[in-house]
């Protein structure tokens, strides 16, 4: 029997081709209930693989430094080839590539995970828990500094171990403080920087493109977690614990401070993109930023003639210490990859943060070393400014759950900070739309993923 | 021949009609087939396989995800996100679209002028049109810079403070309507200068004859006749403007202010929210939006449209 091809027959045959596409599209997520958990592997019975993929954003320009170090480790393991992937400009475009390449085959084994998204992988299943990695390859972890190791705990286990980690630190225009009489120094609190300001201002109001006193780092990325410094000090916080606080009587009136500083005494101002290029454009006196932009930045001041100081973050009137977060990155490893690459990987990670590298690291970049044990002598006598990061790193405190462990939040928060610092907006009324925001995501979610 | 013709029975002359049928379909599946199969598997497929998205909780990168039906579109509609997403896109199309046609033919009138330099400045006008969307917005961040941006210091020259163009949302969406305007004008303007050069000459020189000025001869005979220029530029200018991605993406990464619906899609999704699921409804609604519009201008626009 035959059957005539005519333009109903193919329409109806197109139609069932894309009726079956679509059924084949189908293939995404799981709706189904999750899996039972794999049992766990046998470390001593794997052959670590030839070849694995190190994905970095380079934080404070490291491509070179990572570069020598994966050769170094090449060197140590011979049969082990990493090879180092640019996956962005920074640690959200590194996110982004790591997410997507979920849905291929092709998962980079070592990725930088930023403060803000470590969890989000550990919550989500895509990074494997380290503890019985790192004892497979020998490494006993007790050589981490413990604050910044822990920050990666979370059900009982690490899920990264630290790599480019960092403080924010107050920057300052020496010749700028000097113009105005102050002391030589970063500032013990905001109050005592708040009788600076006027007569910093004052006197440097008159050089070419001079802005401000003081310059609040770009909002995007920074606002949370710099931020924190000033909420902490006034007795405030984004959050205590799972506990929202983002409008509560402190953290109102930390925030209309910041902008009073802004519209009322008009000596501080918000950077666009780069406070510390801000800064060693002469535009402004005073700012905080990364230990990881440190290094770049002694460098680009000596260049241009600049006096460059840090120091500690100021206090504030309810807490002088601590009032420090901590930050940075830290090196996760991928579940969706094979045994043996997860091995090597754990080697790598151990390699590239043992007392050696990390020094190395930490010379290079200016991120803290985050090895107990590493020989920052040589480096300190480089670049002795590295000596008041180590010292600060003595007095952090671990940041508000509500800005890292909720997706989405810190870009709440810098919203909320943009509209208090540049639209002048109510403080009050802006606080509580955040808070609302942050109860949202928690509750939606993260609460319903969280270990008991 | 024609008595043999007419002793050809007839089931005979069918069956070889359809037989030619046969052949001619085969023929044409051999042809298109490769065709279809491609737009079906990259174009309509990941179309579909976004709707199906759409009906989950899913955040991006996790292997598991919830059946929520239309949950997403209810959020996306009930939370004050749609209010702001839409009026955003709104603004951003309406500004981009107007001020790219009515600047594109101001610019075309003047370029219509016998004037020494007019090729030169043709190649100039269209120039930006051709240039990375990408390369666009680096050199105009640079340039709305509030410290150390050429208009800055420019503005400081004058004695003026240069205005938070990045901070500002709302500024920001204008910085990011101006750079889009300067880019796509030179389109219209090549496209208006074609339908201006195209404009009978009899019908202009009548109107000269009956005592019309140029602006009456411009706003009662010309505009109306280029009408099917301003609505070919209108269907592609809109098309274009709610596609608009690269430059708001270098300009404004996070999207303060400037969330418009693709964007928006994008934020959520591989933004810092990673809100799949979420991500998909927006596109679903880009996607409904896009055809309304394209079917609201066949129906009603083109029944205003003049040919000559």
């Amino acid at each position: 029997m035959t059957t005539d091809i005519n333009r109903r027959n193919l329409l109806a045959a197109a139609g069932l081709g894309m009726g079956a596409l679509a059924l084949a599209a189908c293939g995404g997520p799981s709706t189904a209930a999750p899996a039972a958990t794999a049992s766990a592997t046998d470390w001593s019975k794997v052959k670590p693989a030839s070849k694995i993929t190190f994905m970095s954003s380079h934080p404070g320009k490291s491509a070179d430094i990572e570069a020598a170090l994966i050769k170094d480790f090449q060197a140590a393991n011979p049969g082990i080839e990493v090879e180092l992937v640019t996956g962005g400009a920074n640690y959200e475009e590194v996110a982004q590539k790591f997410q997507t390449s979920q849905a291929g085959n092709n998962v980079p084994d070592v990725v930088v995970a930023s403060d803000v998204w470590w969890f989000r992988y550990a919550i989500a299943g895509t990074v494997v828990p380290l503890e019985a990695l790192l004892s497979a390859v020998d490494d006993k972890s007790a050589g981490f500094n413990k604050t910044l190791y822990d920050d990666y705990n979370y059900g009982e286990s690490h899920w990264a171990v630290p790599y480019a980690r960092s403080t924010p630190l107050f920057y300052y225009n020496k010749d700028h403080f000097a113009a105005a009489g102050v002391p030589d120094r970063a500032p013990a609190t905001w109050d005592e920087f708040a009788s600076w300001a006027p007569k910093i201002q004052a006197a440097n109001a008159g050089k070419p493109g001079y802005l401000h006193a003081y310059q609040y780092p770009a909002l995007a990325g920074y606002a949370g977690w710099t931020l924190q410094n000033v909420l902490w000090g006034q007795g405030a916080g984004w959050s205590n614990k799972w506990d929202m606080t983002a409008n509560s009587d402190a953290s109102v009136k930390a925030m209309q401070w910041v902008a009073d500083t802004i519209v009322k005494d008009g000596w501080a101002g918000v950077s666009s993109k780069d406070a510390v290029a801000d800064m060693t454009a002469g535009a402004i006196s005073s700012t905080i930023s990364s230990t990881g932009d440190l290094v770049g930045t002694l460098k680009a001041a000596s260049t241009s003639g600049m006096n460059i100081g840090v120091g500690f973050l100021p206090g504030g009137a309810v807490s002088a210490s601590p009032v420090c977060p901590t930050g940075g990155a830290g090196l996760v490893i991928a579940t969706k990859t094979s045994p043996e690459r997860q091995l090597a990987a754990a080697k790598f990670i151990s390699f590239v943060t043992n007392a050696q590298s990390t020094a190395k690291f930490s010379a290079a970049t200016g991120y803290m070393p985050v090895r107990t044990d590493a020989d920052m002598t040589p480096v300190l006598s480089a670049t002795p400014q590295i000596q008041v990061a180590l010292d600060q790193l003595k007095v952090t405190r671990s940041q508000d759950y509500g800005r890292v462990f909720l997706p989405g939040a810190d870009l709440e928060m810098a919203n909320a900070a943009a509209k208090i610092m540049n639209e002048k907006a109510d403080v009050k009324a802006t606080l509580d739309t955040l808070q609302g925001k942050l109860e949202e995501i928690y509750t939606k979610t993260v609460k319903p993923k969280l270990k008991s | 021949m024609t008595g043999m013709d007419k002793s050809i029975p007839l089931g005979r002359t069918k069956r070889h009609a359809s037989a030619r049928a046969r052949r001619e379909a085969w023929v044409f599946l051999a042809l298109a087939l490769p065709n279809i199969v491609l737009i079906a598997f990259f174009t309509y497929r990941p179309l579909l396989l976004n709707m199906y998205y759409s009906t989950l909780d899913w955040t991006l990168g996790s292997m598991d995800a919830v059946v929520v039906g239309l949950g997403n579109y209810v959020e996306f509609f009930t939370s004050g996100d749609a209010e702001e997403v839409l009026s955003i896109t709104a603004i951003f199309t309406v500004a981009t679209v107007g001020g790219a046609l009515v600047l594109g033919l101001l610019v075309a009138l003047v370029l219509n002028k016998k004037v020494p330099g007019a090729t030169l400045a043709r190649s100039a006008v269209f120039a930006p049109y051709v240039l990375s969307g990408v390369g666009v917005g680096l050199v105009w961040l640079f340039i709305f810079d509030p410290v150390y941006g050429a208009l800055s210091w420019v503005l400081r020259g004058i004695g003026l403070a240069s205005p938070q163009w990045i901070n500002d949302p709302n500024l920001a969406l204008v910085m990011l309507i101006i750079v889009y305007v300067w880019k796509n004008l030179g389109y219209c303007a090549v496209v208006y200068l074609a339908g201006l050069q195209s404009l009978p000459k009899d019908v202009m020189e009548a109107a000269s004859l009956d005592g019309a000025g140029a602006f009456r001869r411009f706003w009662l005979v010309s505009f109306p006749l280029l009408s099917p220029t301003t609505f070919f530029l209108l269907i592609t200018s809109l098309l274009s403007s709610l596609q608009a991605f690269d430059i708001i993406k270098i300009m404004t990464p996070t999207g303060n202010g400037t969330g418009t619906l693709i964007f928006e899609a994008y934020l959520q999704a591989f933004g810092a929210y990673n809100r799949a699921g979420y991500s998909a409804a927006i596109s679903v609604v880009l996607f409904v939006v896009l055809l309304a519009m394209t079917g609201m201008q066949l129906r009603f626009v083109e029944r205003k449209v003049h040919y000559s």
